[in-house]
């Protein structure tokens, strides 16, 4: 089992593992930083300053709450998908497409062979770990959801294209490890939307992390799970991070019936949500967890990245979520 | 043989450039109150028109309005509805599009009819046909968060489906020639096909002179053959980016009825070779009896604005060199 695996990595973990899915809301002065850089109102050196700000802000709060794996908050991005097609070479700017009302976004296009550009998450982990004594992870978007998140005008398929950003991808896997980094965090929320294409999904994840030494953790939201369990298990990672605050908790009565193999990130929060959740009712959803899981494999966290939440939202619910662990643990002896 | 070229309906409503994006400027003044609704609609009216022109001058013989006054392909025609609110987002398909689920709480009436201002408006800016596109009885249902009025799914994609009869029957009187109906969640759903089919019948029962044309994209409507070719319409649009094996399909299974070719991955920008669409029209052609069309795999609406274009000049190009090689030129 994998708590063998950390340990050995020198973590030494407590049950219910906690941690955050990587994204924080960004404050309201870095909002308007990053809209005045857009116009070359600010310097680089001005948004970066304010980005470090926002990210110590984040570190001193998940510290406060008692959180025991961080992540860096995500604030000197954009986008799960456009910061890394705005780095690499072979993406280009896409063109504006709406995603819902009046919204819309310049979706990236791979207009030629992708290539990774140097070392793209590692200096912010850094930093970010020199802030901390707890173990940060490193956050990174995965090759098929870079895949399916953009167009592409250069490769003669979908499976092409998304091994071709596997080999990518795990360079920046392989710096963060030289970097010192233990647990990477690889985000693929398109994972279930094309049932038929998992097997090159299964695919690209081994030509990322195959050999390298790490704990890994696929997080995986919006999915219909039901079309992809159990290959989802194939996955060559130690950790599934499911979305399962609003989906009723379904997941945990498929794997009465395929058993679970790997331990699994329950997201008890709903980030899409404005309400906070009672501690209460979180702990109810942990206990759903361990009621079909060994609780050695369970980790809890929120069930996607607070971004889309306020300051003060994200800081109630990781505080409700934290306080149901406690009275978790205290149950679990 | 001679293609039909056709839209599958959404269209972009913006473009890059600051004059392209008319539409997003004003919406953003009506919803902060700058703007009357009267100035919004001729906005909206504008945008349609421009997209109708569009279509025209790619070259297609049946062009849609783009649905660029649609929020989205879900709540558009349960908005003006008693009985529904309108929730939040969820995401479409597989798609980083999000549409908001109406969320059904009584027996549903319609306020209004919709589509048939909406067809007056795109009719009058073309000399090509305009189809009207509506999203269908079954797939309204399974957008739609069920909370009161109905038992089940099946109640209310009945429910729906009444609705829709008046749109239809509305724009039949308006003159609509074509008519098309999107069941794209029959595809996640292939248990439901006779649900599909009686919603289908109940808009087959009012169209009069009118052509309905079923269209199903976001997946393979391969393993639904049957069960498609059963339905109670004129037309069929398919979607042949999900895999060779459907092409297969028609050309040995062959049918009678007319097919719309979606060859044209509409949720790629890469432009289709020449080489790929013959391929597949060489393979599938033969098997049709009926007049064959050749058109986008889905709405455009998921592509840039210029790429929508370029994919439509694309298209046309392709099938004029196709005409022209069978001793046709169009």
């Amino acid at each position: 089992m994998s708590r063998e695996k950390l340990r050995k990595l020198g973590l030494d973990l407590p049950i219910l593992p906690t941690s955050t899915v990587g994204s924080f809301p960004k404050p309201d002065y870095l909002i308007e930083a990053r809209a005045q850089a857009t116009r070359n109102a600010i310097t680089k050196t001005e948004l970066d300053r304010l980005e470090r700000k926002a990210t110590e802000f984040w570190v001193g709060v998940q510290e406060e709450l008692g959180l025991d794996v961080l992540v860096d908050g995500e604030q000197y991005r954009g986008d799960m998908v456009a910061y890394f097609a705005e780095t690499m070479p072979g993406f280009a700017k896409g063109g504006l497409v709406r995603s819902y009302g009046n919204r819309y976004y310049h979706k990236p296009v791979m207009t030629g062979p992708v290539r990774w550009p140097g070392p793209m998450t590692v200096d912010w982990w850094r930093w970010t770990q020199s802030l901390t004594s707890r173990p940060v992870k490193g956050m990174l978007t995965g090759p098929y959801t870079l895949m399916d998140w953009s167009f592409d005008d250069h490769y003669p398929d979908r499976r092409t294209a998304c091994l071709a950003l596997a080999r990518e991808v795990r360079k920046e896997v392989e710096a963060l490890l030289e970097a010192g980094v233990r647990i990477i965090q690889i985000d693929e929320p398109a994972l279930s939307v094309r049932p038929d294409e998992l097997p090159f999904a299964v695919e690209a994840m081994h030509l990322t992390v195959d050999g390298l030494a790490a704990y890994y953790v696929v997080h995986a939201c919006f999915g219909a799970f039901e079309t992809i369990y159990p290959g989802l298990l194939d996955l060559p990672v130690d950790n599934l991070d499911l979305a399962i605050s609003h989906s009723a908790l379904d997941l945990l009565g498929m794997f009465k019936k395929d058993p679970f193999t790997k331990d699994l990130s329950l997201g008890v929060l709903d980030v899409h949500s404005h309400a906070v959740e009672a501690a209460g009712d979180v702990q109810g959803r942990i206990r759903r967890g361990t009621s079909v899981l060994p609780a050695d494999r369970i980790w809890v966290d929120p069930d996607c990245g607070l971004k889309t939440r306020t300051v003060e939202e994200s800081r109630a619910k990781l505080s409700a979520m934290m306080a149901a662990v406690r009275a978790a643990r205290a149950e679990l002896g | 043989m001679e293609l039909i070229l056709s839209s599958a309906g959404s269209y972009p409503r913006i473009g890059e450039s600051p004059e392209a994006q008319r539409h997003r400027r004003a919406y953003a003044q009506q919803e902060r109150g700058e703007i009357s609704g009267a100035e919004w609609r001729a906005v909206e009216d504008e945008v349609a028109e421009q997209v109708v022109r569009e279509q025209t001058a790619a070259g297609l013989d049946i062009v849609t309005d783009g649905q660029v006054r649609w929020y989205d392909p879900i709540s558009h025609l349960a908005r003006n509805c008693e009985g529904i609110q309108i929730n939040g987002l969820l995401r479409y398909f597989d798609t980083n599009f999000y549409f908001r689920q109406p969320v059904v709480s009584g027996r549903i009436r319609r306020r209004e009819l919709v589509l048939r201002r909406e067809f007056e408006v795109a009719r009058a800016a073309t000399d090509r046909v305009v189809k009207p596109v509506i999203t269908g009885p079954f797939s309204l249902a399974c957008g739609s968060i069920l909370e009161g009025g109905y038992r089940d799914r099946q109640e209310l994609a009945r429910a729906y489906a009444e609705i829709l009869a008046h749109e239809v029957a509305d724009l039949v009187h308006a003159g609509a020639a074509l008519i098309q109906v999107d069941e794209p969640y029959l595809l996640k759903h292939p248990e439901e096909a006779d649900l599909v089919r009686e919603g289908i019948a109940t808009l087959a029962a009012v169209r009069g002179h009118a052509h309905l044309a079923l269209y199903t994209f976001f997946g393979d409507a391969l393993p639904l053959w049957d069960e498609i070719m059963a339905m109670p319409v004129d037309v069929v649009g398919l979607d042949l980016t999900y895999g060779p094996k459907l092409a297969e399909r028609i050309a040995e299974a062959g049918t009678p009825r007319s097919l719309v070719l979606g060859v044209i991955d509409g949720r790629n920008t890469k432009l289709e070779t020449r080489d790929a669409v013959f391929r597949i029209l060489d393979r599938a052609l033969p098997g049709v009896r009926g007049p064959v069309g050749l058109g986008p795999s889905c709405g455009l609406e998921l592509l840039p604005r210029a790429r929508a274009r370029a994919k439509l000049e694309n298209m046309v190009a392709i099938a004029r060199e196709h005409a022209g090689r069978d001793g046709r030129s169009r």
